[in-house]
């Protein structure tokens, strides 16, 4: 079986019970002009991790492992979002890339580097964590995975909250530290410390080359 | 004339988003003030970590729970722990808590570790629960996972929660998550939480902060008893 090096302890898995989990890699968060860079942040943070998960990507599906997708955003008339977070703003009016984080939009789809393959699952998540309201312990337990690599934006809000779900039933999580991003530095190492931090309280990390070698070596 | 909380001066907007709230719509969520987590003894105590910084919150919350069970506001109580026979633990966190040196189920100077109905798994007694109040007891870090938490909230007419517990980075921020998704307006206490380590505690309540409060708000037991109008 693999073993990664990983923190706070190797990572050891079963290439055919682990899926690689993409959350979030949509244009209104990733792409210059969009809704993530008119909050004023500095998107670059994000898209750093475009090149090296497109690589992890072509490693996994060379395997023929699954990947699956996630994208956060609301039914066109916004019934799915909460007050309080329809209050602050933003969600459901028109950006550069149509109505922001509406299904349906240019704006909420996934970006084109990783675009998903037609028998790729997307999740479609109205919250910042992947299991609440989706299908998504459905989808893993008919993959049989025990096991799920972690990618995607951002590290401190919805990669933590799906880890920390995922870790609540019973999954082990695998974070690439180069396949995460945040838009603050500050965040991004704080987030990766709290999930290896107490003996792996909420998983592992590993960064995308140490992964790729380890299922090279297994073959 | 029913009592209203808010708006409370928190952090990055005065809490709630919606002006303010009725104290028959808000409860105070209380997190694993569980000997485990800040006894002597205990489970964090096991492996190594300094309980001063776990039990940092106590009197705060102590004067707090006194302030809301006086407004006759919904407290809830929860409560991490596995059944005796480990059927509902895991098998990865329980060799994780193993690796650690604190196996979840072995003995420890309070019974065993984090199984319900031992010593160590108790509230301690500065906030224990009273007649009346909810316990909620789970298996996980979120208090919304395979627990009755939502559906409790629900039929009590419950929009609104304060948090307050241990650990602020672990547990207390898995279920803030938790409930932000769910669509419950959140509040986090700065000195009614407290974590392992120092530097979590901070930038856990800092993450609740940015981009206009992603999670919610964080602000003081002493801010909310302030906004409190009777």
């Amino acid at each position: 079986m693999p073993s990664v090096d990983a923190l706070p302890h190797p990572f050891t898995f079963d290439p055919a019970e682990t899926a690689l989990l993409v959350i979030d890699m949509q244009r209104d968060f990733l792409l210059p002009g969009g809704f993530g860079e008119s909050l004023g942040n500095d998107v670059s943070q994000l898209s750093r991790t475009i090149e090296p998960l497109s690589a992890l990507l072509a490693a996994w599906r060379s395997y023929g492992l699954p990947v699956i997708h996630t994208r956060e955003g609301h039914l066109p008339d916004l019934s799915d979002c909460p007050p309080a977070k329809l209050r602050k703003g933003g969600i459901g009016e028109q950006g550069a890339f149509g109505r922001i984080l509406v299904r349906g939009e240019y704006g909420h789809d996934i970006v084109d580097e990783l675009a998903p393959l037609e028998d790729e699952v997307v999740i479609d998540k109205p919250g910042k964590g992947a299991f609440y309201a989706t299908e998504l312990s459905e989808v893993i337990e008919k993959l049989g995975a025990k096991k799920l690599v972690v990618t995607g934006v951002t590290t401190e809000v919805c990669v933590h909250t799906t880890v920390r779900e995922a870790n609540d039933r019973g999954f082990d999580c695998l974070v690439l530290s180069d396949c995460v991003g945040s838009y603050f530095p500050e965040f991004q190492r704080v987030g990766l410390e709290m999930i290896a931090a107490q003996g792996a309280i909420f998983g592992w990390v590993a960064d995308s080359p140490t992964l790729i070698a380890a299922l090279q070596e297994q073959k | 004339m029913t009592a209203r909380i808010g708006p409370v001066k928190a952090n990055p907007y005065l809490w709630p988003y919606d002006g303010s709230v009725p104290v028959a719509n808000t409860a105070l969520i209380c997190v694993d003030w569980q000997t485990d987590f800040c006894g002597k003894g205990g489970y964090v105590d096991s492996m190594g970590y300094d309980i001063e910084l776990t039990r940092a919150g106590l009197p705060a919350t102590a004067r707090l729970l006194d302030h809301v069970r006086g407004l006759g506001m919904l407290v809830i109580h929860t409560r991490e722990g596995h059944d005796p026979d480990l059927s509902d633990l895991p098998p990865n966190k329980r060799w994780r808590s193993a690796q650690i040196g604190a196996e979840i189920g072995s003995d420890g100077p309070c019974g065993r570790i984090l199984i319900k109905g031992e010593p160590g798994w108790e509230i301690v007694p500065e906030v224990a629960p009273v007649a009346g109040e909810v316990i909620v007891d789970k298996p996980g870090k979120g208090a919304f996972y395979a627990t009755n938490l939502d559906l409790v909230l629900r039929t009590h007419g419950i929009t609104h929660l304060i948090l307050t517990g241990i650990t602020t980075d672990v547990c207390v921020h898995t279920t803030m998550r938790e409930a932000n998704d769910r669509g419950y307006e959140c509040l986090i206490l700065s000195d009614c939480t407290g974590a392992t380590d120092p530097s979590n505690h901070t930038a856990a309540l800092h993450m609740v902060t940015m981009q206009g409060g992603v999670f919610g708000c964080v602000a003081t037991s002493d801010d909310v008893i302030a906004a409190t109008e009777v």
